[in-house]
């Protein structure tokens, strides 16, 4: 790891300053994924500027129709709670799915989301659930936020405050996990929501989509069958010595098949 | 070079350390702590498993300074002088470790993973096992270990 | 008091320090004025080296030195030696060997071969300096592909090597084979690749290497499994005599073979600690450890096995090609030949065999012994010609093992592979196994699965194997005047207990108290000679070297006995730490017997004070023959490919348990090992750059808690071995020579109904998807 100049602000506006001031300033969240990065010397920020601290940035909160999670609330605090869970109960069980018990206590939303990892599992939810990201300056849709491989709407200096999910009829998530690194092979978030149905697919391409065959088929009939018979292009997805571009196709439609099953 | 406080095993330390050091360093290297151990470097393994603030973490992805502030338990911890804490007792018992590399993980994850549900089920504990490896034993006697000392540790 | 016989489940001494951190590994050390060390490592598979510049390396702050491969080869120490127990080819030739310098010099030959060390005052600035030593590559083709690198056209790794080619090799009959093959009625082929994978024990590989300049002597702590063998090399390549070296393994975290060879980091190591005066440490991370550590299996093979009409089987013939990677490893070109030969044919009669290797090199990393190092490889080779054999023929393979295995009568006999199997019960294993597994109440598992579109399997495996190492081993047993006993060893535990069960046959033997036995082993100024770990021998040679001290201690306690009892040493007898004579009331512990050792007065004249102090070295005459039989039950998702591993059940013959506690951990370790090849670990290199994409546990599948079955063990105890005193035959591989045939040919036996008759190693989902989907 390179060294850095390490920063601790108490409150958001300190944050924003803080990495304004930096020549080359980094957030960090979590450090789940930003850490193991440092560590491969993989990154040089000038400056670290850790958001632990930031009580606006932390908590659950749940109204009529959304539930908030500010965006350095850690995976177990979502997975454990009994408002997500009884509100959003697929978001609950995806917090629980993410990484290893221990990722779960440090890695948060807001680091995860802002990472946009290809094989992360919380993007699937933003835009399966059609969440908004909240941010310093602006509200951003969640269908517009994820832009491409580690890539987001967010410009230099933005930061994640929140992600507001709005109430789902019904929602599950279906993950098929890497073997070695249990990231997402594939997972396919399925929601509805007044008769709308959203699709996202994250971990089989470069970034999460959604997979509008399956969103079209299951507005019209909420059933298994009715995707199970949609195959999906594998065209663009990834592939490695873990799974063919075109094993990741034939997953996406198993796994969107056994998330609407789950969702009842 | 920044300042750290916290407290260890009951004990406040503290120091001046370079941001980038990771609290796995701070506890081997600083303390002279050595049962965390570091069994690989993209945070997979969980030999580094330590408790801040009552909650299992890795301690190779998380800076010392992050921990300002913070109450860090660690293997050494646990056994109360000759006396070993229930779940070390019940991994010995159980033979839920060969080599040793892993156990000090192992046992934190045990201990917290008992702390969170003590009626552990097989599954339970193979599931929230998922982010320590363990190349020796096959995991049935550390999975029949957790189940007896989290019992055990019900009192 | 707290005396303990054979076969009780003494729990571990070792264990109160390893829960409680206690524990010292490696990097727990550290030495006063100790410098750091880190080796650059070639990013290339193949490249000529057209120049070395440490300039800017140096002139960093805290640099201390950088040794380049150039540097070391005007230092004109000696190579890597290459032990194989194959010496020579079919032919006669030699088998080519070819020179590996500690450090490149001109020419690297895989990615993570070590061309430089920087040494310097902290792990910062050293790493800091790797990246600064500058190496001007000129990059080669390379070939990472064992059966490639044989083939015409191949980058050629090796000046002197003609076509990769390391050993050409057979053993047994081929006329035999080949007649008998012509004779049967039926002849099955099958072509079955057995993966690279790697130990990755989880403590990585480290050293610190401690000279002291008045003695000349340095001291190396290294994380290893072989100190005294490890300790000549060094010494012979740093042209040292062995006594300025005294090597010592402290606690290990896993070894599992990979930390059997003589690589090239502990010798710079120590090297530079002599060379600067100042201790220097050497620790791999986990990344290195990838690229460095040696890799095991890695055969494509082609098995055919002749059988009668009525399944009886005549002949077996092997033709495999093996991979040494880069260079020999220490037992180099041993473990795709002898190693895999040897136990051809598992527990089934033949009336004749044959078995042919070729083994190239790759630019890859070396391979060398893992877990089984040969034997697993040959289990699964029978074992899956087999059940293809019952599939293709319409046999049953339950009933087609039960008819060929080797009668119990039949033994003593020599295989076909000259394998001295000289007694076990085969047959009543597999039925031991079998009854086990719960058999009866298959059929409604099977139809419960199917309810839920799964498919479920089941497939049992007996195997047959034997054990290896250094075929000596060492035991020294010295006691204080109060009593307590020291006792050291040669043979070394990385985690299997030696502390505890070896204490343990200590006490039995003597009637010691365990707690009053302190233990030391791996340290070469401990014992004069020690063999290590390796081949499942540490209750074969180190029991049996204890046992055998522990028997010459009796004798000397013996005749101080009858020295007090003033009769002839002859009537004296020994039982339960007693010395007694019959039919008087003449008695000694074994304690007054120490304490009398101790006493000039208490002794005849041909006793000197301290007789009872007594080394022993123990040499095996043949190995023995490990044997026992796993069964499988597996549920495969048809739909993703997935397998999930619900049942397994496995019978050992490992002739006497000394400790039914830890010889159960080292079969489920085993298990855990052998699934993780069957169905997760693969070593993959780039077949274009050569670069290995396995390189961290994000790619590299190690199997978790939540892969592995609940198991369930029992032993076959009915047929100890006369081949040593214990009777024991060695238990620390025989789990992964087990499984992977049972995982895998369980899940074929799920897949059945598809036409699916075989899927190689590892069976990831994605490869079982295929199978069903796509053939």
């Amino acid at each position: 790891m390179y060294e850095f100049n390490f920063n601790r602000p108490a409150s958001i506006a300190d944050a924003l300053t803080a990495i304004a001031d930096a020549d080359d300033g980094q957030f960090m969240a979590g450090g789940q994924t930003m850490i193991p990065v440092l560590k491969q010397r993989l990154a040089m920020p000038s400056d670290v500027v850790e958001l632990a601290n930031i009580d606006d940035l932390k908590g659950i909160a749940v109204d009529g129709g959304t539930v908030t999670i500010g965006a350095m609330t850690p995976h177990s605090e979502v997975h454990n709670s009994l408002e997500v869970a009884d509100a959003i109960p697929a978001l609950a069980d995806l917090a629980g799915m993410i990484g290893d018990p221990h990722v779960r206590n440090r890695g948060t939303i807001g680091g995860s989301v802002a990472n946009n990892d290809p094989a992360a599992d919380y993007p699937a939810a933003v835009v399966g659930l059609g969440a908004t990201v909240v941010t310093d300056r602006r509200e951003i849709a969640g269908d517009d936020f994820f832009v491409d491989l580690f890539e987001t709407a967010l410009v230099e200096g933005e930061l994640i405050t929140a992600v507001r999910f709005p109430l789902p009829d019904k929602a599950a998530y279906m993950k098929f996990p890497n073997p070695a690194s249990r990231y997402a092979i594939v997972g396919v978030f399925v929601s509805q929501s007044n008769g709308d149905v959203r699709v996202a697919v994250t971990g089989a391409g470069p970034c999460v989509f959604r997979e509008v065959a399956m969103e079209t088929a299951l507005a019209a009939d909420f059933s298994a069958d009715a995707v199970a018979g949609i195959s999906v292009s594998g065209d663009d997805f990834n592939n490695d010595i873990h799974a063919s571009a075109e094993y990741r196709a034939h997953l996406v439609t198993v796994m969107a098949k056994r998330a609407v099953i789950k969702a009842g | 070079m920044p300042s750290v406080s916290m407290t260890v095993n009951g004990n406040a330390v503290g120091g001046d350390i370079e941001a980038r050091t990771l609290l796995v360093d701070f506890i081997r290297e600083h303390l002279r702590l050595t049962g965390t151990h570091v069994g690989c470097d993209t945070s997979q393994c969980g030999a580094c498993v330590v408790h801040v603030d009552g909650t299992s973490v890795k301690s190779c992805t998380m800076l010392a300074l992050q921990a300002e502030g913070c109450q860090v338990e660690t293997i050494e911890s646990l056994a109360d002088g000759d006396t070993l804490h229930p779940m070390q007792e019940a991994f010995r018992e159980h033979h839920g470790l060969q080599c040793g590399f892993c156990t000090p993980g192992m046992v934190m994850t045990a201990v917290a993973m008992a702390k969170e549900n003590p009626n552990l089920t097989e599954s339970d504990v193979r599931h929230g096992l998922e982010g320590n490896f363990c190349r020796c034993t096959g995991y049935q006697n550390i999975v029949e270990s957790i189940i007896a000392g989290a019992k055990a540790m019900q009192g | 008091m707290n005396n303990v016989n054979i076969r009780d489940s003494v729990r571990r001494t070792e264990d109160i320090r390893f829960v409680s951190g206690q524990g010292t590994y490696i990097d727990d050390m550290n030495a006063d004025g100790q410098l750091v060390g880190m080796f650059v490592r070639s990013p290339h598979a193949h490249a000529a080296i057209n120049g070395f510049d440490k300039t800017d390396a140096l002139a960093l702050d805290g640099v201390v030195e950088v040794i380049t491969g150039a540097d070391w080869a005007k230092l004109g120490f000696g190579f890597i030696p290459s032990n194989s127990a194959v010496k020579e080819n079919t032919d006669g030739t030699p088998i080519a060997v070819p020179e590996r310098s500690c450090l490149a010099a001109t020419r690297v030959r895989f990615v993570g071969e070590p061309v430089a060390m920087v040494i310097a005052e902290t792990l910062d600035a050293a790493r800091e300096a790797r990246d600064l030593v500058e190496v001007d590559y000129a990059p080669l083709d390379a070939v990472t592909h064992p059966v490639k690198a044989l083939e015409p056209g191949a980058p050629q790794l090796h000046n002197g090597v003609d076509g990769n080619l390391c050993v050409h090799w057979e053993l047994g009959d081929g006329d035999a084979t080949e007649a008998e093959l012509e004779a049967s009625d039926h002849v099955v082929a099958l072509e079955l690749h057995n993966n690279r994978v790697t130990a990755a024990p989880i403590e990585p590989r480290g050293t610190l290497a401690i000279p002291d300049m008045e003695t000349g002597v340095t001291t190396i702590y290294q994380s290893t499994q072989n100190i005294h063998a490890l300790r000549a090399a060094i010494a012979k390549i740093l042209r040292l005599e062995n006594d300025q070296l005294r090597h010592v393994a402290p606690d290990v975290g896993g070894g599992f073979g990979g930390k059997n060879s003589l690589y090239p980091e502990p010798v710079v190591t120590v090297y530079a600690a002599r060379n600067l005066g100042r201790p220097v440490k050497w620790v791999n991370d986990r990344s290195e450890s990838f690229l460095s550590d040696t890799h095991g299996r890695s055969q494509y093979t082609t098995v055919e096995l002749g059988l009668d009409a009525d399944g009886t089987f005549r002949a077996l013939r092997t033709t495999t090609i093996g991979e040494l990677g880069a260079y020999c490893g220490t037992v180099g070109a041993f473990t795709p030949t002898g190693g895999s030969a040897r136990t051809q044919g598992g527990v089934y009669a033949f009336k004749a065999m044959h078995y042919r290797a070729r083994a190239g090199f790759t630019n890859t990393a070396p391979l060398d012994p893992y877990r089984g190092a040969g034997r697993p490889e040959g289990s699964f080779q029978i074992e899956r010609i087999v059940e293809k054999a019952a599939r293709d023929l319409g046999f049953d393979p339950i009933e087609l093992r039960r008819q060929n295995i080797m009668p119990k009568a039949s033994l003593p006999l020599k295989t076909a592979m000259g394998l001295d199997v000289d007694c076990g019960d085969f047959l009543t294993v597999f039925e031991k196994t079998l009854a086990m597994s719960e058999r009866a109440g298959f059929a409604a598992r099977a139809a419960k699965s199917e309810e839920n579109n799964k498919l479920r399997g089941f497939a049992i495996a007996p195997y047959l194997e034997c054990t290896g190492g250094m075929p000596k081993e060492h035991a020294i047993v010295t006691f204080s005047k109060n009593g307590a006993a020291h006792l050291a060893v040669g043979s070394h535990s990385t985690g299997m207990g030696h502390e505890t069960a070896l204490c343990q046959i200590l006490s039995a033997e003597l009637g010691l108290d365990m707690d009053h036995i302190s233990f030391t082993q791996a340290d070469t100024d401990a014992t004069p000679l020690g063999g290590g770990h390796g081949g499942s021998r540490g209750m074969e040679l180190g029991g049996n070297a204890v046992r055998q001290t522990a028997d010459e201690i009796v004798a000397v306690g013996k005749q101080i006995a009858a020295y007090q009892f003033e009769c002839e040493v002859g009537m004296v007898d020994f039982e339960d730490g007693s010395f007694f004579q019959p039919g008087s009331n003449n008695t000694m512990s074994v304690g007054e017997a120490v304490s009398a050792s101790f006493n000039p007065d208490a002794l005849p004249d041909d006793l000197a004070p301290g007789c009872m102090n007594i080394g022993s070295t123990f040499e095996r005459g043949v190995i023995s023959i490990p044997n026992g039989c796993h069964a499988a039950e597996v549920e495969v998702d048809p739909d993703t490919g997935v397998i999930d591993v619900i049942g397994f059940w496995i019978v050992d013959d490992f002739g006497t348990i000394i400790n039914p506690l830890l010889a159960d951990g080292q079969v489920m370790g085993g298990v855990g090992q052998g699934l993780g090849q069957a169905i997760l670990e693969q070593a993959v290199y780039d077949g274009d750059s050569g670069q290995l994409v396995t390189g961290t546990f994000l790619d590299y599948a190690m199997p978790r808690a939540d892969d592995m079955p609940h198991m369930t063990l029992d032993y076959y105890e009915g047929s100890p071995t006369e081949k040593n005193p214990l009777g024991v035959k060695g238990a620390g591989e025989a789990g992964c020579c087990g499984a992977p045939p049972a995982i895998v040919n369980a899940v074929l036996d799920a897949l059945k109904d598809h036409g699916v008759t075989h899927i190689e190693m590892p069976m990831t989902p994605e490869a079982v998807w295929r199978s069903i989907h796509l053939t």
